[in-house]
């Protein structure tokens, strides 16, 4: 029994952290690579919250343009939804960084700030106004719903009340991280990016082209974040105010663990999904706010995050 | 419009309205005073029943009353990104927080309204105190996420955990007595009618003070140096200055009218006019992030700014909302009312983007160059970098 909840607890939070580096890391490695603070990467959660409602099922909608619309969806099952939506939130990111991002890598931080954040509310009024500024919930099929089970043996002890969607979500999130960290370490690719971010004119001097790193670099964690939407999208629901609602703390997330630093943001993202997971036992009102608490008391310890990255500190 | 190129006028030997004469006087103090009293005095006139204006506005006097609200918390966060350079992206916690000092003191304590005022005020700078503390170790982008999660927390705060104290979502509705113990802040008729109540005097003569304190602040050595700091931190500490003590001192202040501007939205909002009302949304981030838009669209780091920003968003949220014609042909897409948020970002993102003095900028700018007609053209595509001839000097592929 005790076994059981310890292992539903460790799924809580791993599955939080799972939501919340998704969406960080790729907001971290920007900030620390381009010096390019992206609120408007909450949107590509939210893209990819609605791409993957449109792929997986097909639905009413009670407001909105769609809702005169009849049934609305391609139907093709969570499966695909989990395949295309980072092919199509990589996309966005593509477009994103040539047209909205790419003007501003020479701006202020603060212009950035300002800038991105009205991408971001631009982007939310968009989809607000096309699926309706209802909440919306992704039908949910047995298979993710019910407890985890193995192919084989069944359900593993302590496996009882952790639904199959939580343990689908944290190992693709622990794979898709691993990927990302050997791409930033061990490729060429990778190399030109942490070059540039050390001296961008530099690398530049030498002959590389950091613009197409950037932009893969960019895309990649774009596609994370969709990824994080189709998840958290499913678990938690989502509406048209999921982007800012998830940015929020992802924003946090990076700040407290060190902006550009992986381990901190990884650290960082563990540390808010235990104190959502731990708090939320006890005062579940204030499980999000913890993490901002708990950032405030990090903060006021060390100015810079977990992992400082002098770079940024300006 | 540098003036060396004026032609000699009539106007200009005369020396009384001559455009350098009109340049002097608009920046003087008395001059902002004044106009900032004409201002309140015919605001609630001219979107209530001014005779073109009022249907144009469409506005009623509570609406009024609360936009003269918004208008001072716009110029406490522009005391702070426009003159010194930190962006808050919480300054929702002076605006609910001190509504709720406001409400428990007028509860719990007394219900004199000059009472309660003291009460927001005091707890909106005891909070900026303390936020202070923790903000001010931390720079750009930390200073404003750090600043959006104290507000967050302290809407949480009042939703639940402090229920018993709160109300949680119901909020608090407190009214309270005569303006020292004598004048009636409710409805006025009588030869100042035009006023509507006695309450939009004393919210008048509060703004009518912040605008006069900002001018001075604009105008004194202090605030110079705030715009130091914001211009190169690092050359206003190589002279000397004691840059946190600045940035210290903004911030206070910032918290003080946003004290100011938070107790005043409370007293206006309440069921009647002699009562208040708050609740926990009013900490939440969309305040913040609604009031960055405002301040930015009306223009940073001026007076009038942040004033035409705050009217412009209330506007459009209250008139433009309720908009029901439809594009001829996109009869689908709805009324063009129900867009009115997703202009405000566009047009926010395009300011921010392309033109970051703002609404009011356009106005100096466009005034400014119709002096001199002929150089309009140009100014505008020096204004506008993409349009302008720096094109070629942008960044290649990276």
């Amino acid at each position: 029994m005790v076994l059981g909840e310890v292992i539903q607890f460790s799924f809580n939070v791993l599955f939080r952290a799972s939501i919340y580096v998704l969406v960080a890391i790729g907001l971290s490695i920007i900030f620390g690579s381009l010096q390019y603070v992206n609120m408007a990467h909450g949107a590509l959660y939210l893209f990819g919250a609605y791409a993957g409602y449109v792929i997986a099922g097909t639905n009413f909608y009670t407001d909105g343009i769609l809702a005169s619309q009849g049934q609305f969806g391609l139907d093709m099952g969570f499966v695909a939804a989990l395949v295309l939506v980072p092919v199509v939130v990589f996309a966005v990111g593509v477009v994103m960084e040539r047209l909205l991002a790419k003007p501003f890598y020479d701006r202020p931080l603060l212009d950035q700030l300002l800038v991105t954040f009205g991408i971001l509310l631009v982007f939310q009024e968009v989809v607000g106004e096309i699926f309706g500024k209802s909440s919306l919930q992704y039908p949910r099929p047995d298979w993710l719903q019910g407890a985890f089970e193995l192919p084989g043996i069944g359900v593993p002890p302590g496996f009882e009340s952790v639904s199959t969607v939580r343990v689908l979500a944290v190992v693709l999130t622990v794979v898709l991280i691993g990927l990302i960290v050997a791409f930033y370490r061990y490729t060429n690719y990778g190399l030109a990016v942490r070059a540039g971010t050390e001296d961008t004119e530099m690398t530049e001097l030498l002959g590389i082209r950091v613009g197409r790193p950037f932009l893969l670099i960019f895309a990649l964690g774009a596609s994370y974040a969709g990824i994080g939407g189709l998840l958290g999208g499913f678990q938690f629901g989502f509406s048209y105010q999921s982007g800012v609602e998830i940015i929020i703390p992802a924003l946090v997330i990076v700040i407290m663990g060190g902006v550009g630093s992986l381990r901190g943001t990884i650290l960082a993202s563990l540390l808010a999904g235990f104190s959502v997971a731990f708090v939320g036992v006890f005062v579940p009102s204030m499980s999000t706010a913890s993490i901002y608490i708990l950032a405030i008391i990090v903060l006021a310890i060390r100015p810079n995050g977990l992992f400082e990255s002098e770079a940024i500190a300006q | 419009m540098s003036g060396e190129d004026l032609t000699p006028s009539v106007e200009t030997d005369a020396g009384l309205i001559s455009w350098e004469t009109w340049d002097r006087i608009k920046h003087t103090e008395r001059f902002i005073a004044g106009t900032a009293i004409v201002f309140v005095l015919t605001f609630s006139w001219a979107i209530t029943s001014a005779p073109v204006l009022s249907d144009i506005f469409q506005g009623y006097h509570r609406l009024a009353l609360s936009m003269l609200a918004w208008m001072l918390l716009g110029l406490s966060f522009n005391l702070l990104l426009g003159q010194t350079g930190l962006l808050s992206f919480g300054h929702a916690m002076f605006w609910g927080g001190s509504g709720y000092a406001a409400a428990l003191f007028a509860i719990h304590v007394h219900d004199a309204p000059l009472l309660i005022m003291v009460a927001g005020v005091s707890f909106s700078v005891v909070l900026g105190f303390l936020a202070a503390l923790v903000l001010l170790r931390l720079h750009g982008v930390y200073f404003a996420i750090v600043t959006l999660a104290i507000a967050q927390t302290l809407y949480r705060l009042a939703r639940e955990p402090l229920e018993p104290l709160t109300k949680g979502i119901n909020g608090l509705r407190p009214s309270f007595g005569p303006l020292l113990g004598v004048f009636e802040l409710g409805e006025y008729h009588g030869p100042l009618e035009f006023l509507g109540s006695g309450m939009y005097v004393f919210v008048g003569i509060f703004f009518v003070a912040t605008v006069v304190l900002i001018a001075r602040i604009r105008k004194s050595p202090y605030g110079l140096i705030f715009k130091a700091v914001q211009e190169n931190e690092t050359r206003a500490r190589a002279i000397g200055l004691n840059v946190w003590r600045y940035r210290f001192a903004a911030f206070m202040l910032s918290a003080f009218i946003g004290g100011l501007a938070g107790t005043l939205y409370f007293m206006v909002t309440g069921p009647g006019l002699s009562s208040g009302s708050v609740v926990p949304e009013r900490m939440l981030w969309t305040n913040s992030g609604n009031l960055v838009v405002m301040v930015v669209l009306g223009g940073l780091g001026t007076i009038a700014g942040p004033l035409i920003g705050v009217f412009f968003y209330q506007w459009m949220g209250n008139f433009f909302n309720g908009l029901e014609w439809t594009i001829p042909g996109l009869e689908i897409v709805g009324p063009v009312g129900q867009y009115w948020q997703l202009l405000v970002a566009l047009a926010f993102t395009t300011v921010v983007w392309t033109y970051p003095d703002g609404i009011w900028g356009m106005i100096t700018d466009f005034t400014g160059a119709l002096r001199d007609p002929r150089s309009l053209p140009e100014k505008t595509m020096e204004k506008i970098p993409w349009l302008g001839s720096g094109d070629d000097t942008r960044r290649g592929d990276r």
